[in-house]
């Protein structure tokens, strides 16, 4: 992370154009390559800002920020007038935010009894990557894989986003059979509609029965 | 297209109908009523392509034709004026009129073109007799499953044959069957797993339409009623029905009896307090059994029965609402309670033997 505090204007062309007069500013440039421009005021929300991937280019008293395809690429571009402060950052391996208790401790439980969600289903990996961010639990049965996202309710979004997780991974070599499970301690019955239509299983399991600490309903039959 | 008929027969056979429309699917003409006019009958028709309904109207038809209405129809035709109701589609407007009394109504229509295509309603007809082939359902639907992850468990598997009517429904929590003899069974035997809620509208339609047997029609992939005039067509569930005859225990070590107006009675009272899914406690011991019900916010409720019980005293705990549904469906005077252990299945039959049967797996006890 590098923080600069500089006396700077900005320029922005792209889908629409705005100048940032000359003032003090806050550049935070992020190794993921995000570039926010801070003032004093306006809350959290930068004054400017270019999210990754993004090409920048640093000049003697300039940083040009690019994104985008050449036909219609975006431009954001500093002009520093005065350079006040100039430090970088090791910020360690990013912390993610913490998952609801409910899904961390699902996803946990899970790892360790994966044949919950199926017969012959083996753990691949937790956290498993994806370029738009890791889907919970990767694992694999005698049909191949399985991407299984974990949530405390399943609702529409949970299939929407696994979906998206699925579209990544299918595009990889070998995985292109993958399938989805949806679990959840609950689910709603919208989501369920959705799942299946997706040809994906959804699977409502209880965090207290899977931990064994509570046994599960009698029945007559499984 | 332009009838007349009567505002009572109309409101009784859309209100009929329009339960097959669907009430969530997004495509408009499934949740609306076909009519279709044609010498002295109006069809109703309605669908959401799991189950339809064709229900018919006597009318004196003035011009044939057909149209769908929204099923907003069928609230204005109720609350009609008593008497006749005069009804015109007037195609080149794409509206359709409804008037009675001093009211007039004009609402948007759709084109019968939309209207899918129902399913064909010919085959090898079984002629049934209505009452044991209702009250056997009404008795044995109620166990089925409500949850559609597993849809052959939201079914009821029925088997018509020398037996007579033979149904079962279970939810993997309870289970109930009922054999139903018949004056003239069909030699060879017929089974499919219907949708349980097929079977409720089939109840419906067989009491509106009053006659005393109806044709069943089952192919590969669907159930048809012909029922008087009207037909109700349903799709089967495919899958493999549990084996029920396995899962009912050929010995008990307790078979209680108890009455069955004085048990429902105290199910219900202590019920009140067996909320969720706590459990509502039976604790026999010899004479008597206490029932009793623990709300850990709201308090405690108990009850005790004299009855026939020895032996070493024996806590088992139940869904009340199951066990409650499970007495309800008894019939004759006495119910008798088949337990082995605290956490083995009981079975609950009439005291005189009437064919049903309702298996209930217990709720283990944190005692």
């Amino acid at each position: 992370m590098r923080l600069i505090v500089a006396r700077c204007e900005v320029i922005y062309a792209g889908r629409v154009s705005s100048v940032l007069p000359m003032a003090t500013r806050l550049i935070m440039w992020k190794s993921d390559g995000s570039i926010m421009v801070h003032s004093d005021a306006g809350g959290y929300k930068p004054e400017n800002w270019m999210t990754p991937p993004t090409r920048i280019v640093e000049e003697d008293a300039a940083i040009i920020v690019e994104k985008g395809p050449a036909s219609r690429v975006e431009r954001l571009e500093i002009r520093i007038e005065e350079m006040i402060s100039d430090s970088a950052h090791d910020m360690g391996e990013a912390a993610r935010l913490v998952k609801d208790g409910v899904e961390r401790d699902l996803q946990i439980a899970l790892a360790d009894a994966p044949q919950t969600l199926g017969e012959g289903m083996k753990l691949v990996r937790r956290e498993y990557p994806t370029p738009i961010g890791p889907v919970d639990l990767m694992c694999i049965d005698t049909d191949g894989y399985v991407a299984v996202e974990v949530k405390r309710v399943g609702t529409i979004d949970a299939v929407e986003q696994l979906t998206r997780y699925l579209e990544y991974i299918r595009a990889e070599h070998g995985m292109e059979a993958c399938r989805g499970i949806l679990v959840a301690e609950s689910i709603k019955p919208q989501a369920r509609t959705l799942a299946r239509s997706r040809d994906m299983d959804s699977l409502e399991l209880n965090l207290a029965e899977l931990r064994g600490l509570k046994e599960p309903d009698l029945k007559l039959f499984g | 297209m332009r009838l007349t008929c009567s505002r009572d027969e109309l409101a009784t056979k859309l209100a009929l109908a329009a339960r097959a429309a669907s009430t969530k699917s997004t495509i408009p003409v499934l949740g609306q009523v076909r009519l279709t006019a044609h010498e002295g009958i109006v069809e109703l028709a309605a669908t959401d392509m799991e189950l339809s309904l064709r229900v018919p109207v006597e009318a004196t038809v003035a011009e044939g034709g057909a149209v769908v209405v929204p099923r907003l129809a069928t609230d204005i035709v109720r609350t009609l004026a008593n008497g006749q109701v005069e009804f015109e589609h007037r195609a080149n407007e794409g509206v359709v009129s409804l008037s009675g009394g001093q009211s007039s109504f004009t609402l948007n229509c759709l084109q019968a073109t939309e209207f899918p295509e129902l399913p064909a309603d010919d085959g090898e007809a079984l002629s049934v007799p209505v009452a044991p082939f209702v009250t056997t359902a009404e008795r044995v639907a109620r166990a089925a499953s409500r949850d559609d992850t597993r849809p052959v468990l939201t079914g009821v598997l029925v088997r018509i044959g020398p037996d007579g009517i033979t149904m079962v429904a279970t939810d993997s929590y309870r289970l109930a069957v009922m054999q139903t003899p018949l004056e003239n069974p069909p030699a060879q035997t017929r089974e499919a797993i219907i949708p349980a809620r097929a079977l409720q509208e089939m109840g419906r339609l067989a009491a509106a339409m009053k006659v005393e047997s109806f044709d069943l029609i089952l192919s590969e992939s669907q159930a048809v009623f012909r029922i008087g005039g009207a037909r109700l067509t349903s799709r089967l569930i495919d899958g493999q029905f549990p084996d029920y005859r396995q899962l009912i225990p050929d010995h008990f070590e307790h078979e209680v009896v108890f009455e069955r107006a004085e048990l429902g009675a105290v199910l219900s009272r202590i019920g009140v307090l067996a909320q969720r899914s706590a459990p509502i406690r039976l604790a026999f011991e010899p004479g008597q059994v206490t029932v009793s019900a623990v709300s850990e916010q709201l308090g405690e409720g108990h009850e005790s029965l004299p009855v026939t019980f020895s032996g070493e005293p024996l806590e088992i705990g139940f869904n009340a609402e199951f066990l409650r549904d499970g007495v309800e469906n008894i019939s004759g005077d006495e119910v008798k309670l088949g337990l082995i252990s605290p956490l083995r299945p009981g079975l609950l039959q009439s005291g005189g033997d009437d064919g049903y049967r309702y298996l209930l797996m217990p709720i283990r006890l944190n005692v």
